[in-house]
This record gives structure tokens, C-alpha cells and sequence, in this order.
């Protein structure tokens, strides 16, 4: 079990001419993943959706707040303890194109971790061999097919399946999956997603998956938690397919009104509205709601204080004045 | 062919052109590589009707950017286009025009969106000082209204035009750049837009913001758009007609509404049943099977798809289906139009 | 076990042995791709051929002939004689393995120092990068050729492994410098970072995730610092700082130039002009086998399609 306790980050940006600005990326977040359970992270790029994962395998330090792998708080642990525990936690890169060592053949790249897992187990050659073959299988890929070749002769959803079966060489309990299908051909992406469905389902491994197509969200998580982040503060959470029917946080309307639609399949939500203004990160923290400036139903007070997290009809929301409406499109 | 159907053709060719803005018969690529030429584009005809956005839909390798380089004449080695006439405005044929000509015409009345608008700009110099490179390459003799008029287009895509002119391409976010790409298309008044993946690297919000804008601009200046790209998704959103290539040929092509809501052709089917979507049974989405087409495939001598197709049979793997009419101007090309999947 | 996409065909899994030779294999077909590289390789193995048995083809005290003092090119003098009466091809054939040995020490030294350090300078980014760095500036900063001729004054460089040294330490900080440039941005990329996070060693990532990839430059800086080593020391012989304790082209550079006047008297003149002809010729097979380097190392374009 995952559990991240009012979890913050600052970045540092070099100005040009001025101080040094600081950016709040993450915004008091707490969230639990259950083992074997999953949690979707909604929200565009620069919402501090990456950072929250990249904290969780490790990569970057919070500001405050911790993070509790397994009953065990990341931070107060020694170098060695933690690097173990972090391993745990596997994340997979967004762009698989940059994953992968293009130097290396897929043999390569396996048994560079599986050697490690191997002295760690006392195992020999052969339970290498047996598990590589094992997890290449498992993430549908032909070992003997693909064993031998480099990188670039893969596509990319080839190369992120590769990817999933090197995280898996080091038994993670949980994946982070971090925009995995968005460099990925609209045809192999839905491969992917169902491979990260039967991870979960079949070998227990809980996920983070960390997008901004809600409708992969749903694909991956109709069942579990779906979490709408807006400038690292979370916005609105509720059960999947509740959050996609009744939304009531404008800026997850907004989200949802931008899934294309399907001519000829889909017919577009009655109340569906387009936002056209820009995602900037604001000069000066602002002191009203974080969405103000782009959302079309502000009203004086949004811009004065800050809406908290609030639980209402079943989900919870940050916004004054919540009002559901049928954004998401509808099948004919 | 006999010789009645070619006059038949030539005929209705006739008809058409005048309501086309660009016409492509016939044209062939290939590219030369050392174990022989791969048939890169094969035989594809492609109307695009004047003040229309046709989506053209394929995964990555199966030579859509190729296609729409060939239709401006622009196809760079080891390609080569083998045969083929792109009519403009039912005239100029753009394959036989002279190099100095066709540099004209792609920029004043053809603009093209590159998929990565990042890499199309020069990141040396401010995008105003690119602008007025642009004009002097066109012997625009007004800079001074020519900067005005981008400035205009800037602001209509709801940017901060002074600060955007004054900026070079990194200071500005996929976004923006993609806009600017837009921008670029459009400020010497081309009315043919190429959009090759204008949309892929952006996340749904400026995905859907850029898509209103193009489709707004489309219909203010009655515009002429081709949009490429391999998310049916958007497509399916923006264009009124739909071209399913797959592996260097147009497979299906027809009026989107009626494409995707009865599909014909199994990679169509395939297509739409791989994308999650946000309404009905998910447990209904299913894989594509199979990789992209590569170099083996375009080799192929049989329907290009039969090897990941779930309802081939024998014969699929000897003939090539042509492209037919199935409903008015629904076309595909499969001889097992109709067959179940589940056979 | 079902999988989500089952695979098609599932054989009996029987891996081929992965082999070291593979590397040497696609290496030989890159070689052979091209005519020039082929030549290029051909000019570079008869060089080291000539450095490593050239001693052994003659007597440690060549012949003298008197009655053929700065005798014409002819059969029995292929590249004529010198002022003893000497084969030319003779002392360019014995002389080569001091000049290489020493050039490829060099070049070893040179890509060893400027490899590792740049390496994890680039990579452990902070103090020691900053110790590092200094370091480097400091070599780049004091004029190597005249440190050379300082340093030969005080040392005796009759053996080519001393040669090497002194031209490694004072041609590593470019190296070094293009090599942590190159590891900064790499160690930014997605390979490395998934590295780190499957808890693989530092050393494993700089040695085996980053190295592969900076390869190609190292192999070719390689090949042209022997050339650079090359012209160092030759030029080191023909100024004549360094005492003459063997015999060399950049001797024979001197000899010719400063004794027997080759400037002036054109009898002497295939004197002077066959050790430059050996450089020449070096020069240009590792100029054409350079082409190769990239190829051998990039896995991209060693493909064969």
C-alpha cells in the first residue's frame, strides 16, 4: 500500500532579469493506492501531475509531506533501506523513445537488471533466461523475435511493452504509468492499457496512471479513483465513471468537453464548452481559486478566496459553486 | 480498364474539377532503398472539395505524409514520384509546373502545418524577422501590412501577438508553436491548408482549443483544409469527409458521419473499436492486432492488410481489393465488405 | 497463463548465445561497405604491420653505403638514399614503430584521461565536476607544444611509452570537455533515468548505459589524436629539441632539412620528401577509416536495410 500525505513541491525557476521565482507544483496532495489497486492523475502538462510521480519512485524530493511505501516513510530511511523500498515502485516513462539505451539490444537491457535480482535470489543463467522469456511473454512481446534487436527497430508500442517487462524484471508492487500511451499510435495504444488492466488484475500490481484522456482513464480505472489536478492542487476526485457522468468542477468539465467527438457515434454533451485561453503559470499566487482566471462561470468571490476540497454527492470538489453538467459526449 | 469507363472517368472528371481545389489522380511514390523500391503511395486518387476539411487517417509509416508532400510536389529522396497530376483549382498541374513556380504557389495558396511546428521554425531568429523572410521569398512588396495582417491571425488564435513576433521558437510553449505554425500557413492568404499531426503533441485542452480555431478560420475564410493525422479521435471531430489510408492506399473513404458509423472496411472497424472512449462499454474496446505497416508490407502482393485482418480468407492474399462504391460516395476496398468478424 | 495479447506463436524458447564477435562482425561489414574505407583500413594495417616486424626486417645498424650518398629513386633504393648512403624505405620501415608506438600511446592516454574524467564530471554533477573542470582548463590553458619542448629538455623520451605519456597529459582537456558535455545531456535522458530508477550502480550506469553512446566520438577522437600525436612528435624530432636516440621520421625531418640541406639541393630532396610521404599516407588512411567509426559503433546505422 501507497500512501502520500499532504505532499508538496516547490521548484526554483531561474528568472531572467529578476529573483529567483518559485513555483508551488504540488499542492497539499494526499492520496492513497491500496496494493493491487489503482488511482488515475487527470490534469494537462505543467499541472505538477508528473511531479507528483516522479516523487513517488524517488526521482525528486518533496518539499514537505511524506510519502509511505508499505507502512514505512520514504524519508526517514537510509540511503541503502530506501533505495530498496523505492524499488518498489517502478516508473514508466512517457516517451519511449528516450527509455530505452539505443545501444543496447532488449537481451541487453533485461539481463542488466535481472543479473542483479539473480545475485540478490542466488539464482543461476538459467532462471535469468526462464524469467526473461517469462516477462517478454507476459507483455506480449515473442522473445525470440525480439531479443536481439535494437531499440530502433521497434515501434513504439513495442518499445513501451519492452519497457513495462524491464520494470517488471525487478518485482515492482506498483507501476507508475506516466502519460505511457500519448507518443504511442492511437491503434496500439488500447493494447497497452489492457496490459496494464491485466497487471493489475492478474499479478496484483497496483497503478498510478497519469494522463490527460480521461478516457484512457476510464478504460484503465472505471472501477477506482480518478483525481483532477490543477495547478498540483486536486480538484475534484470521485469514482471514475461518477466523475466522467456528474462533474461539477468547471475545469474538469472543461477536460471533458475537450475529448473529441466521434461523428456518427457520439453525439456531444448538452452543456459542453470549449476553453480556448492558455494554461500559464501565473506571475504572482494568486489568492482566489487557481482556476479563476480561465473559468467561464467565475464570479466575484473566486477571486478572493481559494475553494478547499470539499466532499459532496459522493466525490469531492474544490469550487464554489459546483454545478453538474452533461459535458462528456454520448453514445448515439 | 476499357475504353468507354476511361472516357466515363475523364468525363465526371471534368464535372468535378471545378468544385475541387486540389484533384490527385493516380499518383504513385516510391522510395528507393537498397534491396529494392518500396512502393511508398500506390495509385491514390484524393479529392479535396473547396471550403471542406478532409481528414486523411493512418498509423505512423503508412505514407500519409508522403501522400501530401507528393500532392505539393515536394517529395524528398530516396523518394521519387513515379506518375500521378495534382490539379489546382482545376488547373496548374502542380507535378508539371516549374520548380519556380511551385514555390509560389506552396506558401501563397498552398500553406502546410509541419507535425513538429517546432522543428519548422528557425530557432535563430525572432518569428517577425521569420515573417518578413517569408514575404521576401514571396516578393511580397507591403512588409509593413504583411506583419499587420500576421499580427491579426495571431491574435485571432489567441495569442499575444507583439510578444509572440518579438519571441524565438523556444520561448514558446508546443501551443503556442503550433499556432504560430497555423499563423505561418495562412499569412499570405494561402486558401489550401496542409495539417500534418497539428494536433499530437498537445494534451486535450489546447487540442481541442487549436481544433476550434482551425475550424473557425475554416469557415471565416472558407478554407480548403486537409487534416493529417493517426488519432481517429480528432478527425472524427473536425473533418466533414475522411480518407482511411493504410499502407500507401486509400482503403475507405466517405463522408465522416457515415464512415465511422458504419465502417466497411475491417481496419476501419479495428480503428474505431481501439480507441477508449468516454460513453458506452468499455469492455467493448479491443486491440488492433498486429504492428504498423512497414517496408515488408508495402511488398506485399495481396490486400495490405491481411496480416492482421480477422476476416481474410485465401483469396485476400493473392489479389489487391480496388476501391469501389459501396454507397453513394462511401468507398473501400475489400472484397469481404459485410463479412462478420467473428467467422 | 493467458497474456493480453497472446503471442501468435509460441516456440520452444532456445536462445541464441549472445557472442562477443557480433560487435567485430557488423564492424568488418561497415569496413567492407565502402572502397575508400577499405583502403583506409588497408593503409592503417600496413602501418602498424611495418611498426611491429618493421625492426625485425634489418639489421639493428642498417647498411652504409658510400658509394650511394643521396643516390636517385631506383629498385634497389625505392625511396633513394640518405647521407650515409642509407635506404630511405629502410629507415622509414624501422622508424615507423617508435613514431606509432608513441602516437598510439598517446592517443590512449589522451582518450583514457579525457573519457573518465569527463565522464564523471558530466555525470556526478557538483564538487567533483567543479574539481574536475579546473583541472581541465588548466591543461587546456598552458600551450602544449611549448610545455613539450620544456618537458623534453629536462626528460629523455628515448622510449615511446614516455613519448605517450607526456603527449597524452597535454591533449586530454579537450577530450574531456566534449566528453562531460556530451554525458550532461545524456544523463538527462530517459534510459539513464530509468537506470537509476531499477537500482542499477553508478558505475554500471557510466560504464555500460552512457559510454556506449559517446562511443562513436571516442573512437574517432581516438583515431585523429593519433594523427595530431603523430605530427607532435614528429615535430618535436625535426626542431631537434629532443635528443636523437633513435632513429625516426622526425629525424630524418631534421637531418634532412638542417644537413643535408634538401631545401637547396635537390639530390637530397627524396630524403626529405619520404617521411612526409609516410605521414601522408598515414594521415589519409585514418582520414578514410574515420568514416567507418561511426557506423561501428552506432547500432542505427549498422543496420543493413
Amino acid at each position: 500500500m501507497i500512501e502520500i500525505k499532504n505532499l508538496q513541491k516547490f521548484f526554483q525557476i531561474k528568472a531572467k532579469f529578476s529573483n529567483h521565482k518559485t513555483v508551488h507544483a504540488v499542492r497539499n496532495v494526499n492520496l492513497t493506492i491500496p496494493s493491487g489497486g489503482a488511482l488515475c492523475l487527470i490534469g494537462e502538462s505543467g499541472c505538477g501531475k508528473t511531479t507528483i510521480g516522479r516523487m513517488l519512485c524517488g526521482m525528486e524530493n518533496p518539499s514537505s509531506g511524506s510519502i509511505i511505501i508499505d507502512g514505512q516513510d520514504i524519508s526517514k530511511l537510509k540511503r541503502g533501506a530506501r533505495a530498496k523500498l523505492l524499488q518498489k515502485v517502478q516508473l514508466i516513462h512517457q516517451d519511449p523513445y528516450q527509455a530505452l539505451n539505443p545501444t543496447h539490444t532488449i537481451e541487453q537491457m533485461m539481463k542488466a537488471t535481472l543479473k542483479k535480482m539473480a545475485k540478490q535470489k542466488k539464482k543461476d543463467a538459467d532462471w535469468i533466461r526462464q524469467r526473461m522469456d517469462e516477462l517478454l511473454k507476459l507483455v506480449g512481446l515473442d522473445p525470440e523475435t525480439i531479443l536481439f534487436k535494437y531499440p530502433h527497430m521497434l515501434s513504439g508500442g513495442q518499445r513501451q511493452r519492452v519497457i513495462i517487462a524491464r520494470a517488471l524484471t525487478v518485482e515492482p508492487e506498483m507501476l507508475i504509468a506516466d502519460e505511457v500511451v500519448s507518443m504511442i499510435d492511437v491503434s496500439l495504444r488500447l493494447g497497452i492499457l489492457k496490459l496494464l488492466r491485466y497487471l493489475r488484475e492478474r499479478h496484483n500490481i497496483s497503478i498510478l496512471f497519469i494522463t490527460h484522456d480521461i478516457a484512457s482513464a476510464r478504460y484503465l480505472g472505471n472501477d477506482t479513483e480518478l483525481y483532477v489536478v490543477y495547478k498540483g492542487m486536486v480538484i475534484e476526485r470521485g469514482r471514475t465513471e461518477l466523475v466522467i457522468r456528474r462533474p461539477q468542477h468547471p475545469y474538469t468539465q472543461a477536460l471533458l468537453s475537450a475529448m473529441p467527438i466521434l461523428k456518427g457515434i457520439e453525439k456531444p454533451g448538452k452543456d459542453r464548452f470549449v476553453i480556448t485561453s492558455q494554461f500559464r503559470q501565473s506571475e504572482e499566487e494568486p489568492h482566489g481559486c487557481l482556476f479563476a482566471d480561465r473559468c467561464p462561470f467565475k464570479q466575484s468571490i473566486c477571486d478572493e478566496k481559494r475553494p478547499e476540497l470539499i466532499h459532496s454527492d459522493d466525490a469531492y470538489h474544490a469550487c464554489f459553486f459546483p454545478k453538474v453538467r452533461q459535458v462528456a459526449a454520448e453514445s448515439i | 480498364m476499357s475504353d468507354t469507363s476511361t472516357v466515363n472517368t475523364e468525363n465526371t472528371f471534368k464535372d468535378q474539377e471545378q468544385k475541387m481545389a486540389i484533384s490527385a489522380r493516380n499518383i504513385n511514390v516510391v522510395y528507393a532503398t537498397p534491396t529494392g523500391d518500396i512502393p511508398a503511395v500506390r495509385n491514390v486518387d484524393i479529392d479535396l472539395p473547396k471550403g471542406s476539411i478532409t481528414g486523411i487517417i493512418g498509423e505512423s509509416g503508412s505514407g500519409k505524409s508522403t501522400l501530401i508532400m507528393a500532392i505539393m510536389n515536394a517529395v524528398t529522396k530516396p523518394g521519387k514520384i513515379t506518375s500521378g497530376s495534382v490539379l489546382l483549382n482545376g488547373e496548374n498541374d502542380m507535378l508539371k509546373l516549374s520548380s519556380e513556380k511551385q514555390r509560389k504557389i506552396r506558401g501563397k495558396e498552398i500553406g502546410f502545418v509541419f507535425q513538429a511546428a517546432q522543428n519548422s521554425l528557425n530557432p535563430l531568429r525572432r518569428i517577425g524577422q521569420q515573417i518578413l523572410d517569408l514575404g521576401r521569398a514571396h516578393e511580397v512588396n507591403d512588409l509593413r501590412k504583411l506583419i499587420n495582417y500576421a499580427k491579426k491571425l495571431l491574435i485571432r488564435l489567441g495569442l499575444d501577438a507583439d510578444r509572440v513576433l518579438a519571441s524565438y521558437q523556444h520561448e514558446l510553449s508546443g501551443g503556442m508553436r503550433q499556432r504560430v505554425g497555423i499563423m505561418f500557413s495562412l499569412v499570405l492568404n494561402a486558401n489550401i491548408v496542409f495539417l500534418d499531426e497539428s494536433t499530437t503533441a498537445l494534451d486535450m485542452l489546447s487540442q481541442a482549443s487549436v481544433l476550434e480555431i482551425i475550424r473557425e478560420l475554416q469557415r471565416e475564410k472558407n478554407l480548403t483544409i486537409a487534416f493529417v493525422s493517426h488519432d481517429i479521435g480528432v478527425i472524427a471531430d473536425l473533418s466533414e469527409r475522411i480518407e482511411i489510408f493504410y499502407a500507401g492506399e486509400i482503403v475507405e473513404e466517405g463522408k465522416t458521419s457515415e464512415v465511422l458509423a458504419c465502417p466497411k472496411h475491417p481496419y476501419t472497424k479495428g480503428l474505431i473499436k481501439a480507441i477508449p472512449k468516454i460513453s458506452g462499454d468499455i469492455d467493448a474496446a479491443e486491440p488492433l492486432k498486429g504492428s504498423s505497416p512497414d517496408y515488408r508490407t508495402f511488398k506485399q502482393k495481396g490486400c495490405l492488410f491481411y496480416d492482421r485482418c480477422p476476416i481474410r480468407t485465401d483469396s485476400c492474399r493473392d489479389s489487391r481489393p480496388e476501391l469501389n462504391i459501396t454507397n453513394r460516395d462511401h468507398k473501400v476496398a475489400c472484397f469481404r465488405v459485410g463479412a462478420n468478424d467473428r467467422d | 497463463m493467458t497474456t493480453p495479447d497472446t503471442v501468435k506463436s509460441v516456440h520452444t524458447f532456445t536462445p541464441k548465445p549472445y557472442n562477443g564477435s557480433s560487435f567485430w562482425k557488423a564492424a568488418w561489414r561497415s569496413i567492407t561497405r565502402k572502397t575508400s574505407r577499405i583502403i583506409g583500413f588497408a593503409i592503417i594495417v600496413l602501418f602498424t604491420l611495418m611498426a611491429i616486424f618493421g625492426p625485425y626486417l634489418y639489421s639493428s645498424h642498417l647498411p652504409i653505403n658510400t658509394n650511394a650518398i643521396y643516390a636517385p629513386i631506383s629498385w634497389k633504393y625505392p625511396l633513394g638514399t640518405d647521407f650515409e648512403g642509407t635506404s630511405n624505405l629502410a629507415l622509414i620501415i624501422t622508424g615507423a614503430r617508435y613514431v606509432l608506438l608513441a602516437a598510439a600511446l598517446g592517443a590512449l592516454f589522451t582518450v583514457i584521461f579525457g573519457t573518465v574524467l569527463g565522464l564523471i564530471a558530466g555525470y556526478f554533477v557538483g564538487w567533483s565536476d567543479s574539481i574536475i573542470m579546473r583541472i581541465t582548463d588548466f591543461f587546456l590553458t598552458i600551450p602544449s607544444f611549448p610545455l613539450l619542448v620544456v618537458l623534453s629538455t629536462v626528460w629523455n623520451f628515448g622510449h615511446p611509452l614516455a613519448m605517450g605519456f607526456i603527449l597524452g597529459i597535454t591533449s586530454w582537456g579537450g577530450m574531456a570537455r566534449a566528453v562531460r558535455s556530451q554525458t550532461l545531456s545524456l544523463r538527462e535522458r530517459g534510459f539513464v533515468e530509468a537506470a537509476r530508477g531499477l537500482g542499477l550502480s553508478p558505475f554500471h550506469i557510466l560504464f555500460r548505459e552512457i559510454l556506449p553512446n559517446v562511443s562513436s566520438y571516442i573512437g574517432m577522437n581516438l583515431l585523429t589524436s593519433i594523427t595530431g600525436c603523430i605530427y607532435a612528435e614528429v615535430g618535436l624530432f625535426f626542431l631537434g629539441v629532443v635528443p636523437f636516440h633513435v632513429n625516426n621520421w622526425g629525424v630524418m625531418l631534421n637531418m634532412a632539412v638542417f644537413s643535408a640541406g634538401a631545401m637547396s639541393s635537390p639530390e637530397a630532396l627524396p630524403y626529405l620528401l619520404s617521411p612526409l610521404l609516410a605521414l601522408l599516407l598515414l594521415t589519409l588512411g585514418i582520414v578514410l577509416f574515420l568514416d567507418a567509426v561511426d557506423e561501428m559503433f552506432n547500432p542505427r546505422l549498422r543496420e543493413d536495410v
